[in-house]
């Protein structure tokens, strides 16, 4: 079976005033579908470029992206763009959301792209689902950082996406709001059978996915499956690390 | 696994709806209120100015058209074939006939010369005849003309001929009664000295043969009146063009009276650049605003992006707010237009008597028009470079405004701007100055903030002393601040090129024809009735104006050559005629007078100019080659006006030899001068040096100021005085002084117009560098450095970017209004002194006090909340 998504010997280069710099090197990687997989590493070791690759934001240097079954590689913006409209949905740490429209707006915003009639009920849904019914047709600068993030993601859901990436969604929160909204993650995405992809540098946040990939200066030194400790996720950590072992 | 429908992507209705949705908030929020008003300004300045020229164009020219009595006119020494009469009546043109001739009038006990003119049924088709019931009686209109039998007689012929009101007066073998003083008629000064020598009699087209005083070879002057539509008028006259193989030509107010076709040739001229520079202006606040508008959009575009919005989507969704913005500012724009045209209007009731004509639909497009092309010129360029932008963005927000340093906006900008200049002035001419002035200030401008600014690229954020502070602050926003001078002194080049071109234009016209200009010509003064006349004007308290000897001189050789026709390069056949001549001699005619056979005897073309001799440099003249010779002159010398001499290329020194009366005269080319034409006052071609022609018989030429009562004593003059002639032109002094004064008006309210265009700019530059401003002073302030110290480094450093693009503005506006006054406006230009301090100064403090004011809250607001709001 192929895997959601996949690379093989990625490698992202920048042209910088001090010549070639090599911001990913030769990455090759392998999450299956329902997957939960933490990306680790200090900070400039390259996990938003690499999360920036896998979800088609930009594309690599050399090697080839597959996600959800098709060639990033040999797809243009466009053909990305709607992929990413399909099948990805995002979380990030600085929420992201449309700061001119309300709530409801900036959730029903991806549902309406797919032209479906019924955004606003769905929206309003997901809303309740993340605990935020009473604040429907509230604007971003008058929600808390938490409660942002909460709009986004049941926004990343609203779009019915298969994989979900994850750029440290708690950086701008404090450890109590941090926690809860990736409570909230975790069970939306075991109850979506979403596949997950989050990178953080908190070590707790981490020990939640199913499994771990550790970035060094672009290269991966770390590939391995984790206790879990949450209870939700267990199954996705079991998938986890079966495909990791068949894959390293 | 790609199994999905094509269905799932966006549908464009959808786009739309978030289009309206992002327009509705992003509204809501202010973020589209600079632009809009900005879109807004343009359509309304140029509907409301477009509007406003289209009415008050054909209310003017309407009535000027009563200077002619009709729209246009065809005359000519033998009567143009009738025919052409039935053809106009059948395009649907209202037609007129009208004979002018000279005649000797008889009561039972006197006689007198008078200028007798027959007139149709329809005369006058424009304008109106005043009459009274008595002699110098209250005037009332009556515009049906003399009835058979009846003629209508000027005031004075009354007791000249010692009559009564109804009494009988013979015209030829004509009788008729005396029904009605006529007291004005719009055509009055139609015709030259033949047509209007003496006063007028009126009578009706269907007595004249009954008179039989036209004989073969008699002189009149046929005239037949048009009026109608203008487009057909334009028709027909093409029409009659071709059938008469261009012998005859129907010729309208411009052509009748320079001074007319001047004010409303240079009035529209302003008002062009008038709207010209709104919409510029508004196009600079268009681009301006929807530069910072998509900057602010980076981020929303990344994140559609994330959403799945592909490129083109994003372009969608932004093309619908535009348009939407579009069809709101067209409508706004242009019932605002509307109501500016109104309130013009209104406010010009005193000046504008007459009814204006209705509106056409026209100035309503070209507002729309407008503002479509501002739009694409202007907001397009910013708002689609939206669509590339990087995804990536909401990652790594660095990624940031890579898009817009191409140079793709401001080609756009620069091709917008050029076809809108070339579009409204459909003149080259006007193009190039603007153009030119406009690439010359940014070459300055480059030039100059290299030097400036060249120092310090690397200057951090001192915040030792204000002025360190804001003199840093310009230098590290080195690009942005280049910008705000390019667009502060275009905004103020344009508003100092307004307003000085508009008290240049109106002070010219105030020195054209001020209050005491005479407005009666006195001609064929004998040199021994100069001193009675002078003691019997005296005695009636009338100031005296100089006597000018007149007489025809012909100019035969220059250097013993054949002198070449002054105009015949021209198109305007006619050419420049003075006042004295169009006062003296006949008007030019349409028709090849070919019965003017002593004039065909001769080998060449020799054109007669009304020519005098004086000691005293006339006022209004200007010698600009050689020196006026004063006291002590002497004989044997000629002044030369100087087109005039270029056009037949004469120089100083050149030998000139003249036929005057049958004699040859030589003289030799002493000085030129400048003329002003339009002063409605004696001018002269030549001028002799006294001693020169004195012997030639000349009569002599002065003018008179007579104003309301003081009119009744042209009769008593002319009874002492009975061989002179007396020209009135009140009546069209009047005239022209009012439509200067309209179009004077005009002209001050579109330099208000372009004034708020211009404030629109200012704001909109300085709201463009505002959100770096924010962030900027709300990190100095978390570093500590105090408010005060903030305030008066953003001070320093408005004034001083005020200062800069204050300089730069008063250089480009005297350049541009060197160009256009000596090509556009036929004025002459000189420096504006006070400009160059008050320029400087205005930009300093403008700018400094708007700036000041919109950043005002970057210091009131706490930094926190500051920081909060960019960073979300
Ligand atoms: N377009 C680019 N041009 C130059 N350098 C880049 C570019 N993109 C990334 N880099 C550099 O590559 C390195 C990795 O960047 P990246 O954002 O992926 O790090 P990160 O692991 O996400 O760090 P952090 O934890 O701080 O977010 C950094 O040193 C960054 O400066
Ligand atoms: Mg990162």
């Amino acid at each position: 079976m192929t895997a959601m998504i996949e690379a093989r010997h990625l490698t992202k280069q920048v042209a910088t005033s001090e010549g070639q710099l090599i911001i990913l090197n030769d990455i090759s990687l392998r999450i299956e579908a329902a997957e939960a997989v933490a990306i680790v590493g200090v900070s400039g070791s390259g996990k938003s470029t690499l999360l920036g690759l896998m979800a088609g934001l930009d594309s690599a240097s050399a090697g080839d992206m597959f996600l959800d079954g098709q060639n990033l590689s040999t797809m243009d913006e466009e053909e990305r763009a709607q992929l990413r409209g399909r099948s990805v949905g995002f979380v990030f740490q600085s929420f992201q959301l449309l700061p001119s429209l309300t709530a409801l707006e900036n959730v029903m915003l991806p549902i309406e792209l797919k032209n479906d009639k019924d955004a606003r009920r769905k929206a309003a849904s997901l809303l309740q689902r993340v605990g935020l019914e009473s604040r429907l047709q509230h604007y971003p600068n008058q929600l808390s950082g938490g409660e942002q993030q909460r709009v986004a993601i049941a926004r990343a859901f609203a779009s019915e996406a298969k994989i979900l990436f994850a750029d440290e969604p708690t950086g701008n929160l404090d450890a109590a709001t941090g926690a809860k909204v990736i409570d909230l993650l975790f069970s939306l995405n075991a109850e979506f059978g979403t596949t997950l992809v989050l990178v953080t540098h908190d070590d707790r946040l981490a020990q939640r996915c199913g499994r771990l990939v550790r970035l060094v200066a672009g290269e991966i030194t770390e590939d391995s499956a984790v206790e879990t400790s949450g209870v939700e996720n267990g199954t996705a950590g079991e998938a986890s690390t079966a495909g990791d072992a068949a894959h390293v | 696994m790609s199994d999905y429908s094509p269905a799932t992507t966006a549908s464009p209705v959808t786009l739309m709806r978030v289009a309206l949705r992002l327009l509705w908030r992003d509204w809501r929020g202010g973020e589209l209120r600079l632009l809009l008003l900005a879109m807004v300004m343009a359509v309304t300045s140029v509907s409301g100015i477009a509007l406003f020229t289209d009415r008050l164009e054909r209310a003017l020219l309407q009535e000027s058209a009563t200077m002619l009595a009709a729209d246009r006119v065809l005359s000519g020494r033998q009567m143009p074939p009738r025919e052409w009469l039935d053809e106009a009546t059948q395009r649907g043109l209202m037609t007129a006939e009208v004979q002018a001739f000279a005649s000797m009038v008889f009561s039972d006990q006197a006689n007198l010369l008078v200028a007798a003119k027959a007139v149709s049924e329809a005369y006058p088709l424009r304008g109106e005849l005043r009459v009274a019931d008595q002699p110098f009686g209250a005037a009332y209109a009556d515009n049906a003309g003399p009835a058979r039998g009846e003629v209508w007689v000027e005031s004075r012929v009354l007791p000249s001929l010692g009559l009564e009101m109804g009494d009988t007066l013979y015209l030829g073998d004509g009788e008729f009664v005396v029904s009605r003083v006529l007291v004005q008629e719009p055509d009055r000064q139609q015709g030259g000295m033949m047509d209007n020598a003496g006063p007028r009699v009126l009578m009706n087209l269907d007595d004249v043969p009954s008179t039989n005083v036209i004989q073969p070879g008699s002189r009149v002057t046929y005239r037949y009146l048009f009026a109608g539509e203008l487009a057909e008028l334009d028709v027909y006259a093409d029409w009659v063009r071709e059938q008469s193989a261009g012998d005859f030509r129907l010729r309208d107010v411009r052509d009748e009276s320079q001074e007319v076709s001047d004010a409303l040739a240079r009035g529209e001229s302003f008002l062009l650049l008038g709207s010209l520079f709104a919409v510029l202006l508004a196009g600079i606040a268009i681009a301006l605003t929807a530069r910072r508008y998509s900057e602010r959009h980076f981020d929303y575009a990344a994140i559609l992006k994330t959403l799945g919005c592909t490129s083109n989507q994003i372009s969608a969704i932004y093309f619908g707010i535009l348009l939407s913005l579009l069809l709101i500012a067209v409508v706004v724009g242009s019932v605002l237009g509307w109501l500016v045209h109104e309130g013009i209007l209104l406010l010009l009731q005193s000046v504008i008597p007459i009814a204006l004509p209705e509106a056409s639909f026209t100035p309503f497009w070209l507002g729309a028009l407008t503002a479509f092309i501002c739009l694409f010129a202007f907001a397009m360029p910013p708002l689609l470079a939206l669509k590339h932008t990087s995804p990536l963005r909401v990652l790594r927000k660095d990624l940031a405004d890579a898009p817009l340093s191409t140079s793709l906006p401001y080609i756009f900008g620069i091709a917008g701007a050029l076809v809108l200049i070339l579009w409204y002035s459909q003149d080259v001419l006007i193009s190039i100055i603007l153009v030119g002035s406009v690439a010359g200030v940014a070459l300055v401008l480059s030039a100059m903030s290299y030097l400036l600014l060249r120092t310090g690229s690397a200057a951090g954020m001192r915040a030792g002393s204000a002025w360190m502070l804001a003199m840093s602050a310009v230098r590290r926003r080195r690009r942005q601040s280049v910008l705000q001078v390019l667009v502060f002194s275009l905004t103020i080049m344009s508003l100092l090129t307004l307003a000085l071109l508009r008290t240049d234009l109106i002070n010219d016209w105030q020195a054209q024809l001020p209050e005491d200009t005479p407005n009666h010509f006195m001609m064929n003064i004998s040199s021994n009735q100069i001193a009675g006349m002078q003691s019997f004007l005296q005695e009636n308290e009338v100031d005296t104006n100089p006597f000018y000897p007149m007489v025809a001189a012909g100019l035969l050789t220059v250097n013993g050559a054949p002198a070449p026709h002054p105009w015949d390069n021209d198109d305007d056949a006619s050419g420049r005629t003075t006042m004295t001549e169009r006062a003296g001699a006949e008007q030019p005619d349409d028709a090849a007078s070919g019965s003017d056979t002593g004039e065909s005897e001769r080998p060449q073309r020799v054109e007669n100019r009304q020519v005098t001799w004086t000691a005293q440099l006339p006022p209004d003249n200007e010698v600009v080659a050689g020196n006026w010779w004063g006291e002590d002159n002497r004989p044997g010398l000629v002044s030369v006006e100087r087109d005039y001499a270029e056009r037949i290329g004469v120089t100083l020194g050149d030998e000139l030899v003249f036929r005057v009366n049958e004699q040859e005269i030589t003289a030799v080319v002493d000085n030129m001068r400048t003329v002003r034409w339009d002063n409605m006052q004696p001018n002269f071609f030549f001028i002799f040096s006294p001693g020169t022609l004195d012997h030639l018989g000349a009569t002599y030429l002065s003018t008179l100021l007579l104003q309301g009562e003081e009119k009744l004593l042209l009769n008593d003059l002319l009874r002492q005085f009975p061989t002179i002639v007396v020209l009135e032109v009140d009546a069209l002094i009047e005239q022209i002084q009012s439509i200067i004064a309209q179009v004077s008006s005009a002209i001050e309210l579109i330099a208000a117009l372009v004034l708020v265009a211009g404030a629109l700019v200012l704001l909109s530059c300085v709201n463009a560098t505002l959100d770096e401003r924010f962030r900027e002073n709300a990190i100095l302030r978390t570093l500590g450095a105090g408010r005060k110290l903030i305030m008066t480094s953003l001070l320093i450093e408005f004034a001083f970017i005020g200062l800069l693009a204050g300089v730069i503005a008063t250089l480009g506006a005297e350049l541009s209004l060197y160009y256009l006054q000596s090509e556009v406006f036929q004025q002459t230009f000189s420096l504006h002194y006070w400009v160059w301090i008050a320029g400087p100064l205005a930009g300093t403090v403008i700018i400094a006090a708007l700036g000041f004011a919109a950043t005002r809250k970057v210091v009131s607001s706490s930094p926190l909340s500051v920081l909060r709001q960019l960073s979300a």
